[in-house]
């Protein structure tokens, strides 16, 4: 979140399009509802009526996968009825630049793209520069190679009755939500876009994050309170563990994992050169990288060694979720540690990943209970146990409240949290289990000659030497240390990248500043302004509440209005005060140069309309699903060209005259993800205990099915049985005038625990978004017949 | 001492159930088997083991419109009880609170109770004793009257995140209740303060979205004339004849002239719909 959970009360009007925080985050709910009681709208965009659109103000429905279009026309409308905030777009924001010739875009494809690659040249998608490499720009952005006039032209095609066309969308339904979101462009109010999984889980999942901002951008809703892009997280440490570099393309603190397949990435310099740009906060990752590379090889990381950089593994692969799987299922894999994941019932196409899993040697689990995935070899799973091979050791893992440490919730708040109650049995915290098996085997590689052996011999590894680790030694390697005096660091400010500091995640440095003082664990909750709680845990980066809070006030350091203050210049006392932390440097004058800069992480201190980074393109557009039941409108390419496409047995693609109708997966209140920590909880599985189809009363009618029967889905990667939940929120979509229909259901279901049911991710397929690889989850081809 | 009210707008509530987990970690109620009902609500209604149940329903408003609807549903805690009234064994009593209080040592499982109520909320369950012969005990919500006795509100109440739920005197919990009608009357034209006279008012005071019918509740719930002739006339003058004992064989027959129902009751046949 660019906001926090608490904030969300500051809000004029909530936008919450792929998600349903009522039934998936419901705390947000404490603060929407505040938001309500001061006179603010929440608009709920989703292809059923949930109950976050029981609590909403307007409701619009959606076809699955059609984010784009519908923002796209937000968009549009905005800049066709003059509701942007237009002195915040000219000087926050890239509009003003001008773009090279060389960009171009026709029929769906941006310039630079190579068919047999699927790939795109962005190269081709330049900003013009003067000598001193500063941008040109026309500020009246009136010049029609401007980034404003070539967004105006590229979303003047995403006209009302287009968009409503591919949405599905009733056009007086769609009009209410322009206008009512529209409305926080003006000075004084602000607009937050809320979203989760149906948003990211596409194809086109990036670009649907990138069109939100967008508009948050134009309408002038970024830094300010009641404002944003809010990610919500689906678990209370998603946000902590992408954070310390979960993601596979990422190290700690968001920092690029080094590629063998980029020459740059040979040697420390190289990568560091083509990872790092001249301007903005990012010129400093040098000192980012080095002191992460000091905390994990210690004095075996010199200036003469690259500080150990040549010991981190240079994969020529892409390692996302995906490909693993497919890896293991052409039998490339030997071995793989599952440490909380399910992907039995979690992964796309589970069927095929449970296959999968039977290619291996050996899988070790580690979980509160024995999983689908742990049991994917009983015949439970649908398996011949004498056909498997595979060695599989469960280790039993304590539960949150019986250890402690740390997580960071959405609002990037790291909470400590302190151990409630024993482990039972031979149950141990994830960290114990990695600390002692780090020590084994480095005893067991000890005397290794094999340079492939070294990076795992030379891991500083210094956190006690029992079989217990002191979770203290680890915060503070987080934090981070001044390798001269021993001393803990205060600030990310003062790491170096001459290898006399160390930070094991620098986006977090500062929270543990000296000894005896970790931030993480203050309970303060006297409200210290406008509900950000300053002295309540720590927020990263350097406890920042609101990021980009230097856009709150206008371009001289003043509030654009009282009502919506965040920061400001106070020219008696020479810095910018308010009632968070500054996100900016905070004795830089409005007059100085960068003083204006409020997007200081990017290379020229505004934010990005125009993206030339992603791999599918500077502007969103829209393509349809890797399965979809109509054509692309907007041009002749159907899905998004820069998309990896796995061919053959492990990603079948079912069409739409076998599969005609689309299929989409969610989560209930009660069950938390593949459902294994709460299938096994009693009194959650008494509350939702049945696997269920949600669909409309016209396609069930259509279908001779009633409330309550069993019936059958079917894609063209497999067949669940279900109970149909016949339903007047869900109804069939007008889309370019033919009738389609929409299915939903939850994903959490398997056959361990006390709730079982079919696993719907069987029916999802292996293919993910051109940026990140998340799995496109939310929008499929099926089919539906009764069980009997 | 001033009555107590819980107080429940369900127009704030987002129908999480958190407050259904709360009732049954407090009162250490058992999960039950749960059939899948064609929504996502998880029982019909309340049982001897699920004290409160959420209520989803789907209903096209007069205009067309769709409303999803949810209701935290539990024991309204009568003023004027019909459960206390017509219990043989004076089993049922008001507390300081104006809570409605089930002595289990006292029951005897007779279920005159679990008929009269006028808003279904009291089950039967039924028990083995150690030697193996069967009895049957009803239950009900306590509004946590062990918890409000130490100064907390009842669990329900204290879990409710969306501020959907509070626990306060009467009058002041009233006129919330009177102030967020006239507020939202826009949004839900046929919004109204639950809070019925039929049974001298009750201590879960309602704000609604609709008519109470909508929600399955009666629009005017009364003591049922039997209950009243029963507690006020027949079981003093039946106890000053036969002593209590005998009162609850007595009671069966009574019973059967009186309070029968017409057979959609749960009645003689005690428990077993809730096993």
């Amino acid at each position: 979140m660019t906001n926090h959970w608490n904030d969300l009360q500051h809000t004029d009007c909530a936008l919450i399009i792929g998600a349903n925080p009522a039934e998936n985050h419901p705390i947000s709910f404490r603060w929407l509802t505040k938001a309500k009681e001061n006179g603010g709208k929440i608009v709920s965009v989703d292809p059923r009526f949930t109950r976050t659109s029981a609590q909403a103000d307007v409701y619009a429905a959606l076809r699955s996968g059609t984010d784009i279009p519908f923002i796209g026309g937000m968009i549009n409308y905005a800049i066709q009825n003059n509701l942007i905030h237009k002195e915040y777009v000219v000087k926050y924001t890239n509009a003003s630049f001008i773009v090279k010739e060389g960009y171009d875009f026709k029929d769906g494809l941006f310039s630079g793209y190579d068919q047999t690659k699927r790939a795109y040249d962005k190269t081709k998608w330049v900003i013009e520069t003067t000598e001193d490499g500063k941008p040109v720009k026309d500020e009246t952005l009136e010049n029609p190679r401007s980034v404003f006039q070539l967004m105006k032209k590229h979303y003047s095609r995403y006209d009302v009755d287009t968009v409503t066309a591919v949405t599905g969308t009733p056009k007086d339904d769609y009009l209410k939500v322009c206008e009512t979101f529209c409305s926080t462009g003006k000075v004084g109010k602000s607009g937050t876009i809320m979203y989760a999984m149906g948003t990211t889980q596409h194809t086109v999942g990036s670009q649907n994050v990138r069109i939100y901002a967008i508009l948050q951008l134009l309408l002038g809703n970024i830094g300010l309170p009641g404002g944003g892009i809010n990610a919500m997280r689906g678990e209370s440490n998603v946000q902590g563990s992408t954070d310390f570099g979960l993601l596979f393309d990422n190290l700690t603190g968001y920092l690029a994992a080094p590629k063998a397949t980029l020459p740059e990435h040979v040697t420390l310099k190289g990568y560091l050169e083509k990872e790092t740009p001249k301007t903005g906060y990012w010129s400093n990752k040098p000192k980012f990288v080095v002191s992460l590379l000091k905390s994990w090889y210690g004095n075996n990381a010199t200036a003469d060694n690259e500080f150990g950089y040549q010991f981190l593994p240079k994969g020529n692969k892409n390692y996302s979720h995906i490909n693993l799987f497919n890896a293991m299922y052409k039998g490339e894999l030997e071995g793989a540690f599952m440490f909380g994941t399910n992907p039995v019932v979690g992964g796309p196409n589970a069927g095929k990943e449970k296959e999968a899993l039977g290619n291996l040697k050996w899988m070790v689990a580690i979980d509160l209970w024995e999983t689908e995935t742990s049991a994917f070899w009983q015949t439970g799973a649908g398996s011949d146990p004498s056909k498997i091979n595979t060695e599989v050791f469960l280790l039993p893992a304590s539960a949150s409240f019986e250890k402690e440490g740390s997580i960071s919730n959405s609002s990037r708040w790291m909470q400590y949290r302190w151990k409630a109650i024993d482990s039972k049995g031979e149950a141990r915290p994830d960290l114990d289990i990695i600390h002692e098996l780090a020590l084994k085997l480095k005893k067991l590689y000890a005397n290794s000659p094999k340079s492939a052996d070294k990076p795992f011999l030379f891991l500083d590894w210094n956190y006690g030497t029992g079989e217990v680790p002191d979770i203290d030694l680890v915060a503070k390697e987080i934090n981070g240390y001044d390798l001269k005096t021993g001393k803990l660091l205060k600030t990310f400010g003062d790491l170096k990248d001459d290898g006399s500091t160390s930070s094991g995640n620098w986006i977090y440095s500062g929270f543990y500043p000296e000894e005896g003082k970790n931030l993480s664990k203050r309970r303060d909750n006297v409200d210290t302004g406008n509900a950000n709680y300053l002295n309540w845990s720590f927020a990263w980066p350097a406890n920042r509440r609101i990021l980009y809070n230097r856009a709150s006030a206008d371009p001289s350091g003043q509030p654009w209005s009282k009502e919506k203050a965040v920061i400001w210049w106070d020219a008696a006392q020479k810095k910018w005060i308010g009632n968070d932390v500054p996100d900016f440097k905070a004795v830089t004058a409005p007059t100085e140069p960068g003083g204006t800069g409020a997007f200081m992480m990017n290379k020229d201190g505004v934010a990005l309309l125009f993206a030339p980074t992603l791999n599918d393109g500077p502007f969103p557009e829209h393509y349809e699903p890797f399965e979809s039941p109509v054509p692309n409108v907007f041009s002749s390419q159907q899905l998004n060209p820069a998309t990896v496409i796995i061919e053959g047995d492990f990603n079948k693609k079912g069409g739409k005259a076998k599969y005609p109708i689309v299929g989409t997966t969610y989560r209930v209140s009660e069950h938390w993800q593949s459902g294994s920590m709460t299938r096994n909880q009693e009194w959650l599985s008494e509350l939702a205990g049945h696997m269920f189809v949600e669909m409309s009363e016209e396609f069930a009618k259509e279908r001779g099915i009633k409330n309550k029967d069993k019936i059958v889905v079917s894609s063209a990667r497999g067949e669940i049985k279900a109970y149909a939940m016949v339903t007047k929120r869900f109804k069939p979509y007008n889309v370019n005038g033919k009738k389609v229909h929409q299915i939903g259901m939850p994903w959490h279901f398997g056959f361990k625990g006390f709730a079982t049911g079919d696993t719907a991710n069987r029916l999802t397929p292996h293919i993910g978004d051109a940026n990140t690889m998340i799995p496109e989850f939310k929008a499929f081809l099926c089919d539906v017949r009764r069980a009997d | 001492m001033a009555e107590f009210v819980k107080y429940i707008d369900v127009t704030k509530c987002d129908g999480c159930r958190a407050c259904m987990v709360a009732c049954k970690n407090w009162n250490d109620l058992p999960a039950e088997h749960t059939d899948f009902l064609g929504s996502v609500q998880s029982h019909t209604k309340t049982t001897a083991d699920t004290w409160n149940v959420l209520q989803y329903i789907e209903h096209e408003n007069s205009k067309g419109g769709l409303e999803y609807l949810f209701r935290h549903s539990s024991c309204f805690h009568c003023t004027d009880a019909a459960c206390q009234k017509v219990c043989p064994e004076s089993a049922i009593s008001y507390t300081d609170f104006g809570s409605v209080v089930i002595d289990q040592d006292k029951c005897v499982g007779c279920g005159y109770c679990v008929q009269n109520c006028p808003f279904e909320v009291i089950s039967l369950k039924e028990y083995k004793d150690k030697n193996g012969e069967t009895y049957r005990k009803s239950h009900k919500c306590t509004m946590c009257t062990d918890r409000l006795e130490e100064g907390l509100q009842p669990a329900c109440v204290t879990t409710c995140h969306t501020g959907a739920m509070e626990f306060g005197k009467k009058d002041e919990m009233i006129r919330k209740a009177e102030k967020r009608v006239s507020e939202i009357r826009g949004r839900f034209p046929n919004t109204m303060v639950y809070n019925p006279p039929g049974v001298g008012g009750t201590h879960t005071v309602y704000v609604l979205a609709e008519r109470p019918s909508v929600y399955g509740l009666p629009e005017n719930p009364k003591v049922p004339t039997s209950a009243v002739v029963w507690k006020d006339y027949a079981q003093p003058i039946g106890k000053m004849m036969l002593g209590a004992t005998t009162m609850a064989v007595v009671a069966g027959f009574v019973s059967n002239k009186l309070f029968n129902k017409g057979g959609h009751g749960h009645g003689e046949e005690g428990g077993e719909d809730y096993e």
